[in-house]
């Protein structure tokens, strides 16, 4: 039998989409394992093809969301996952985990904050895809739907211009169609220059199925899986980046 | 009162030592018993105090002030529910009669006969923190809703905040712990446009902060704890301004197989979470007594302060410790503390609790403040002493504090020591025998026939109910509140094409089976000012449609009731509670839809300067139900511009409770009736209807009447409706207002396909059901009319602008 790749999940305390975003992994083909960050160690990357760092709210964010976490990562396994990165490794952050990316450094300079409607928001919202070539994106039509759920999701970056550039180099991988919570360049996520680290606020494992859709008649429009929703495909890009790079 | 001046306590106490006193009780009268009953703040009576003095007599020796506060939380009506299990003298229209327990007679009877017919439905009730309901032949289900409304009247954020904890604990400690899965909230507050000279007291926090405060403790929990909040109802009245209800509640799933639970000796008492500190002291008891202006000040203490983070890993720990079988029995630390999660514990087996091994949080905590403190985030597991070292190995994962409490040892007795003294050594069995209240209750008719109402402009009276607080969206709550957390709600509060549609129940998916579990509330407070009895019968009917509606099995329901009542030593009131407990038996009796949980909440009345305030009698009817496929899940909203409508369900011509009638200033008019064999007959029929996939979407006909109804299925923005009444099945009075706006129960909209609106009125063959009209793609209008009189026809988006904002501009 084929060895399916190894995703590993990072929880931190307060995590809480690391049980959806595992079997979500599993369903496109990946084991996975979910590590309690107290268990973490450098070593626990090793055979490892994909990390993740699922939604929540570490550590409660209640300094700047994903910035305890990060400190918290650093303290337990320094660089270990750029070194992870440059070998090769892929990264996902989900929601609070692009937060953690973000605060890591490991994607382009920019800071998520309160989004400009000073409010929690919980709706969905439509995506322009503005990386065709992004491992993560492959299987995903030009525009598509996913659920956010966040307070702090409005992407700022030092000036304005830097978020142009972000949208122009395709670091901005992923945009909001309309006009969600402030952040600028309508920025929803981001890629790192490998194309390898991605972050993203919407929740692509909240939307494995049609049925996840809000409206009961909405399909994908790709034959023979009427039943799949957006999010598989981009678990599956994902997957098959993965293992046509292993 | 001056520092000098001697107190009862100092009169009758003895101090052995600086933690504890014994107090002197045996020579006191009744007067001075009472007196120190509201000294200590134990919210004891009279009768209480003396037959506390009595076992104390029995057993030849005097009280420590542990031991005293341990029965306080006891017997306290938030533990013990006195009232539901007091003897009432119950008069209505002069006819007399005795009711012994309204729990027993009216819940617990009546539900246990709808268990025994359906063996192996329900598979726990009333024992444990929630009660559970097969999902299928592995996992359970479960759902439990707790008030929180004395401390969210004094802070609205943490009262909400600790609301919502306490309920996931619940779920947390329900069997060897189930893991939540849902939430649901329910509000009632005064309206957030209430002008402050209407206001009759100055020390409230106005309804909008209220409701603001009050959403965003909900938020903060449940978003933090990742449970998608996927149901809830709103509700304004100018008696929720004093005291405003807040409701909470969670879902749970369960291992069919970590349902039982028991203590044996010799196993080890841990507690996992917070640290115990001063707050929340007395919040049993201080939830067992009025409010008034003087609550804001003294009772802040009783309030306490959320940590979801703490709970989170608690709850991680928690279901970690239960999938390895580490965990013989759990129980949440909610109203009094470890008093009663230890005993409830140690009931029946008995053990020691040494306080000196309690994690504290603040320094110079005496005995019973150790043993009452309602410190948040805190569960109690019982163990086996070898499972300890991995206990403390998930504990270290998961990084949760986890200590050893005692043990238990089979002696029956509940011992705690401190400083290396006994403090409190009590017999479980006795605590629970509290004095039986006697209460009496009247009720009289209210209402009365009242000429129907001449409709002037039908379209500006819909236009005003879809603009009224009871009827507006909630969308500005709902999408403060992760609702898709978890990744299963496939039914969710708002959909519909458009995404903003209101539905009628939610279903989320439940990992590892391919049934689902939906939810569903009730609540009608304004039925119950005239017709207390009608307001019960339609609470159940509305939460078991909404189920049925939305796709689940009309055989495989649970309900659960919450009740929120002001003085209970006022006879009306209590009168008013009689009647309604009567409607929900009555109900759940003939839906089979038995009682697996509930709550009551008193003294829900304020003091001002006029005298005092009480709410009108409130019931949630919140229930669960089991939904068989994915496919048979049912949406509330239109879905295509070429299908026919069609109504289940007669139509009477009653106007009472309706917000029609408030608006327009009825008083008194005659409030429907449900008629349950016919409803639940319709009920079955729909399933089958549903399961032959002859169903596009149904929409439960509720507050605001058909014409509401309508208004939201057409929300979707699929389809223009064409509606003829004329052909409704309905009483021969109902007028035009009554069809439009009344809220007859039992009534259901559905969509279907042309070509299939023929084998569904077959299926309701000799029940009332009829063509009601179609949607079409010609126009967005709602377009209803009587034979040849237009009655409405307004354009929908205007209609769904009133709607959508009705709220959102005062939040």
């Amino acid at each position: 039998m084929e060895e399916r790749p190894c995703a590993v999940l990072l929880k931190f305390p307060g995590t809480n989409c690391d049980e959806e975003t595992a079997r979500a992994l599993e369903e496109v083909g990946f084991v996975t394992e979910v590590i309690p960050i107290s268990a973490l160690k450098a070593t626990s990357l090793v055979g490892v093809s994909l990390v993740v760092m699922p939604g929540g709210f570490s550590y409660g964010d209640y300094v700047q969301s994903g910035r305890f976490a990060k400190l918290v990562t650093e303290q337990k396994i320094g660089d270990t996952l750029t070194e992870f990165r440059d070998n090769g490794g892929y990264l996902l952050g989900i929601c609070n985990g692009f937060q953690i990316l973000t605060q890591l450094g490991l994607l382009p300079d920019g800071s998520l904050v309160e989004n400009a409607s000073g409010r929690y928001q919980c709706h969905w919202v439509k995506l322009d895809k503005q990386c065709a070539k992004s491992p993560f994106l492959t299987h995903l039509p030009d525009q598509f739907e996913f659920p956010i759920a966040h307070a702090e999701g409005r992407l700022v970056t030092g000036t304005p211009e830097e978020a142009k550039a972000y949208r122009e180099s395709g670091a901005a991988a992923l945009t909001y169609t309309d006009e969600v919570n402030g952040s600028f360049e309508q920025i929803a996520g981001l890629q790192d220059e490998s194309g390898r680290v991605f972050g993203l606020m919407p929740h692509p494992e909240r939307f494995m199925n049609s049925a996840d859709h809000y409206d009961p008649d909405w399909e994908s429009g790709v034959d023979g899986e009427a039943s799949r929703g957006s999010g598989y495909y981009l678990f599956r890009s994902l997957y098959e980046s993965v293992t046509s790079s292993n | 009162m001056s520092e000098t001046e001697e107190t009862i306590l100092d009169r009758i106490a003895e101090v052995p030592a600086d933690h504890y006193r014994i107090l002197k009780i045996s020579d006191l009268g009744g007067d001075e018993l009472f007196e120190l009953s509201k000294f200590m703040k134990l919210s004891l009576s009279k009768e209480d105090m003396l037959a506390v003095q009595e076992i104390y007599k029995e057993w030849d020796r005097e009280p420590t002030d542990v031991e005293l506060e341990v029965i306080a939380q006891t017997w306290s009506e938030h533990c013990k529910h006195r009232i539901f299990g007091a003897t009432i003298e119950h008069t209505v229209d002069g006819e007399s009669e005795t009711v012994k327990s309204l729990f027993k007679t009216y819940i617990y009877d009546v539900s246990h006969r709808i268990f025994d017919s359906k063996p192996g439905f329900v598979l726990s009730a009333f024992h444990d923190n929630a009660g559970f309901i097969k999902l299928d032949d592995k996992q359970a289900v479960c759902l439990k809703a707790e008030t929180h409304n004395h401390p969210s009247a004094i802070e609205p954020y943490a009262g909400a905040n600790t609301g919502l904890g306490g309920v996931i604990r619940d779920i947390l400690g329900a069997g060897k712990g189930a893991k939540p899965i849902g939430s649901l909230d329910v509000f009632c507050f005064g309206a957030p446009d209430t002008s402050l000279e209407d206001m009759k007291a100055t020390d409230v926090i106005h309804p909008l902060g209220m409701m603001r405060g009050v959403v965003r403790g909900v938020r903060d929990y449940g978003n933090r704890m990742g449970i998608p909040t996927i149901s809830g109802a709103l509700q304004f009245d100018d008696a929720y301004i004093y005291n405003p209800l807040v409701f909470c509640g969670t879902a749970g799933v369960i291992p069919i197989d970590d349902i039982d639970k028991e203590v044996k000796p010799d196993q080890v008492v841990i507690s996992v979470g917070g640290r115990t500190g001063r707050d929340g002291l007395k919040g049993a008891t201080f939830s067992s007594a009025a409010l008034d202006s003087t609550s804001h000040e003294e009772d802040q203490q009783a309030v306490q302060i959320g940590n979801p983070i703490e709970e989170k890993k608690a709850a991680d720990f928690v279901l970690a410790a239960r999938d390895k079988g580490l965990i013989e029995f759990v129980t949440d630390c909610g109203a009094g503390g470890y008093s009663s999660a230890c005993g409830e514990m140690l009931e029946t087996c008995g053990g020691t609790i040494d306080l000196d091994s309690v994690s504290l949080k603040a320094e110079g905590l005496v005995s019973w403040e150790i043993f009452i403190s309602e410190s948040q985030e805190r569960m109690v597991l019982a163990v086996k002493k070898e499972s300890l070292p991995e206990l403390q190995e998930l504990a270290d994962l998961y990084e949760t504090e986890m200590t050893e409490l005692g043990s238990s040892d089979g002696s029956g007795i509940l011992k705690v020591t401190h400083h290396g003294e006994t403090v409190c050594e009590l017999d479980c069995s006795k605590l629970h025998d509290a004095p039986i209240r006697q209460l009496k209750a009247k009720w009289s008719k209210k209402t009365e026939a009242i000429e129907a109402p001449v409709l002037s402009n039908a379209a500006e009276d819909l236009k005003s109910l879809l603009s009224d607080f009871a009827i507006v969206s909630r969308e500005p709550i709902i999408r403060e509140y992760d609702h898709e957390v978890q990744g299963n709600t496939v039914l969710k509060p708002l959909a519909g094409a458009s995404g903003d549609a209101p539905q009628d129940a939610s279903v989320l998916r439940i990992s590892g089976s391919e049934k689902l579990m939906s939810m569903s509330v009730a609540v009608l407070p304004e039925w119950g000012k005239t017709d207390p009895y009608a307001m019960g019968a339609a609470c159940v009917d509305e939460c078991v449609r909404q189920l049925v509606a939305s796709g689940s099995d009309p055989d495989r329901i649970a309900i659960l009731d919450n009740f929120c009542v002001g003085n209970p030593e006022d006879e009306e009131e209590l009168g008013a509670l009689v009647e309604t407990v009567k409607a929900i038996a009555a109900g759940a009796e003939a839906y089979g839809a038995p009682f697996v949980s509930g709550k009551d909440s008193f003294y829900n009345y304020f003091e001002t300067e006029d005298g005092p305030v009480s709410i009108p009698v409130t019931i949630l009817i919140s229930g669960m139900g089991i939904v068989d496929d994915e496919a048979h899940v049912t949406g509330a909203s239109i879905r295509r511009d070429d299908s026919v409508l069609a109504i289940i369900g007669n139509t009477g011509a009653e106007l009472g409770g309706s917000v029609f009638a408030r608006q327009k200033e009825l008083a008194n008019a005659e409030v429907p009736q449900t008629n349950f064999e016919e409803a639940f007959a319709c009920y079955r029929k729909y399933y089958e209807a549903n399961k032959a996939g002859l169903i596009l979407s149904a929409h439960d006909v509720s507050e605001g009447g058909l014409a509401v109804t309508l208004a939201e299925g057409a929300f979707s923005r699929k389809a223009g409706l064409e509606v003829d009444l004329s052909g409704i099945p309905m009483d021969a009075a109902a007028g035009k207002a009554a069809m439009l706006f009344g809220e007859s129960p039992s009534r259901i909209v559905v969509e279907v396909a042309p070509e299939n609106l023929e084998k569904l009125a077959d299926l309701f063959e000799g029940l009332p059901f009829a063509a009601l009209g179609r949607t079409t793609s010609e126009h967005a209008n709602l377009n209803i009319v009587w034979g040849k009189e237009t009655l409405i026809n307004e354009p929908v988006d205007q209609l769904k602008s009133l709607w959508k904002n009705g709220l959102a501009q005062y939040y």
